[in-house]
């Protein structure tokens, strides 16, 4: 599986204010998504990545091109989907895509052909001609995954994709968004505040605070969601203790002030746990049943509750 | 079975760098001003002025045949270059062309800012310059085809009704003179007009704003010149400026007696902080929403 964006100890400053505090990213081919509160250098990481912005230290790499020196073919084969309304007040939609087809590089004709075929796609086949000023916010959010796809992007970032939806418009966007990332050897960036729709649609999480990586990994290793997740503070030898854990399949990490965090897969027994500890001869001094969703990853990762 | 029932498909072709970056921004410029009614009101209307200096070549070759008309008043419609430099620098054509700035420029800049599509084209490989070439050479189409254009037809028509070149040989300067005048009427316009379409988010404001610096400074330059009767007050006066360099350009006497230089330099100033604003508006969108 290939790398599509590579970054080291990447360092952005607006002005006094550090906005990104040395990123170290290897993201690897599918869905990805980019969590962090505000604040936490999202925004910025996307703009480093679309070159935008010049990271102050560090290098980096987008489908293999360098972010510093070869910005044109990065833009070239990158679609973006803005967080902002976007139009361009007295086209229609298949003028617009198309306009931004041929500003990618496609020739005048298949960008007007292409721009017909994702605004199908896209939903907006009925509405195509309309002017883009009387859309509603639900199609102008369509339009701008329409325009993002229009050239047949490598990689696609898309910035709070379903923000201003209602349900079933953020349903029907997400399927589209699964349907190019999963099938379509697309790769995806998602950045957006609802968890649930990253859950959805991508299966590698990167959680930002603060301008540093805080999470990253796979959502499915990261949650352990067949795993029961307690915090756990002994007595005596845990070497023993934690090999026992291992044994019986629990994952087991060694935290801050000796604190162990035990994910323990669902078939099994709390009990399972006590028996252990007596076989390993230590005392259980601190027991308690920890984060097991996205949610409890992600507060616990930026460190609110 | 339909394009969203197939599910998303690939584009077979290649994407290639293009020679020329900016021409769809131009041509999508021009194709917007048209599509409004007082835009080709004001555009149409703003070649009276070529029309009729069109007229007055013919005329000046046919002269006996229009005594009737022209009652003995036959020196206004010399063709030499006195009648070249009334023709650029008279203030209705300057007036229209504001005009024009104001009707098709003026929205160039404030509402991709408005409407966030700036991101859209940085996104897209392109760099900065491309795009403001792009917004710019909209300007420079209307521009053009309000000095340039109509000051080469009028050198052709003059050949063409003269059946000779000796209007040349006498002057085989003035088509340069044109372009080079051309140029810096529509240099100038350009970096004014896209300066002022990046200070706002709002056209109409814009709009005013393109309308008001032009005639305040006119306005001003009035007030100054009656008051304390110099006339380097000239400088202050946007219109005088081009003015002047239509008088430098086509070898005339200039309407006041500043050197041509000052209101060069002045334009140029102009240009400058133009390019200045432009480069950290640009940026300044990119970097902070």
């Amino acid at each position: 599986m290939g790398t599509i964006v590579s970054l080291k100890n990447i360092h952005f400053s607006y002005g006094r204010v550090q906005a990104l505090g040395g990123i170290d990213l290897d993201l690897a081919e599918g869905a990805t998504g980019l969590l962090g509160p505000n604040g936490a250098g999202k925004s910025t990481l996307l703009r480093i990545l679309l070159g935008f912005l010049a990271p102050q230290r560090g290098e980096g790499r987008v489908l293999n091109y360098d972010i510093r020196l070869e910005l044109p073919q990065i833009r070239r084969y990158v679609g973006y989907m803005p967080e902002d309304d976007c139009l361009i007040p007295g086209m229609d939609a298949v003028t617009f895509t198309a306009y931004f087809g041929e500003l990618s590089g496609m020739p005048r004709q298949e960008a007007m052909k292409r721009a017909h075929d994702v605004l199908f796609y896209a939903g907006l086949g009925e509405s195509r001609y309309r002017l883009l000023e009387t859309y509603s916010a639900g199609m102008k959010q369509r339009l701008k995954l329409a325009q993002a796809i229009v050239h047949d992007p490598k990689l696609l970032f898309l910035d709070e994709p379903t923000s201003n939806l209602d349900p079933q418009g953020r349903q029907e966007i997400l399927e589209l968004i699964k349907d190019i990332s999963s099938r379509k050897d697309i790769q995806v960036l998602i950045c957006s505040h609802i968890l649930s729709d990253i859950e959805s649609v991508c299966s590698y999480v990167v959680i930002l605070n603060k301008g540093r990586v805080a999470a990253q990994g796979r959502i499915s290793e990261l949650k352990q969601l067949k795993f029961r997740l307690y915090e756990v503070k002994i007595k005596g030898e845990a070497e023993g203790f934690i090999d026992r854990l291992k044994n019986i399949g629990c994952r087991v990490d060694e935290a801050e002030d000796k604190l162990l965090k035990v994910y323990m897969p669902a078939e099994r027994e709390i009990s399972d746990f006590f028996r252990l500890a007596v076989e390993a001869n230590v005392q259980i001094r601190h027991f308690v049943r920890s984060q097991t969703t996205l949610e409890d990853l992600f507060a616990k990762a930026v460190g609110v509750d | 079975m339909t394009v969203r029932e197939k599910g998303y498909t690939h584009w077979d072709g290649e994407l290639k760098p293009t020679r020329h970056p900016w021409w769809p921004i131009t041509r999508l410029g021009v194709k917007l001003a048209f599509k409004k009614k007082y835009f080709k009101f004001i555009y149409f209307g703003a070649f009276v002025p070529a029309f009729a200096f069109l007229v007055g070549i013919y005329i000046s070759e046919r002269i006996e045949d229009f005594q009737w008309m022209v009652r003995g008043s036959t020196k206004i419609l010399e063709v030499n270059p006195r009648f070249f430099n009334y023709y650029f620098s008279n203030d209705f054509l300057l007036f229209m062309m504001v005009m024009i700035l104001l009707a098709s420029g003026a929205g160039l800049i404030s509402d991709d800012l408005k409407y966030n599509s700036l991101q859209l084209y940085l996104a897209r490989p392109l760099q900065k310059k491309d795009y403001l070439v792009g917004k710019a050479a909209v300007l420079v189409f209307f521009l053009f085809s309000l000095t340039i254009l109509p000051g080469l037809v009028f050198i052709v028509f003059k050949l063409l009704f003269a059946g000779n070149f000796s209007f040349l040989s006498s002057y085989p300067w003035l088509p340069l003179a044109v372009v080079g005048y051309s140029l810096v009427v529509t240099a100038f316009f350009c970096f004014y007009t896209l300066l002022l379409s990046s200070l706002s988010k709002n056209k109409r404001y814009v709009s005013i704003l393109i309308f008001a610096v032009y005639l305040f400074s006119d306005i001003l330059h009035g007030f100054f010149y009656e008051n304390f009767k110099q006339p380097a007050f000239a400088l202050i006066s946007l219109k005088a400026n081009l003015q002047q360099m239509g008088a430098f350009f086509f070898r005339q006497k200039p309407a006041y007696p500043v050197a041509w230089y000052l209101s060069l330099l002045i334009l140029i100033v102009i240009c400058l902080v133009a390019a200045i604003v432009l480069r950290r508006k640009i940026k300044g969108v990119e970097v902070v929403k």
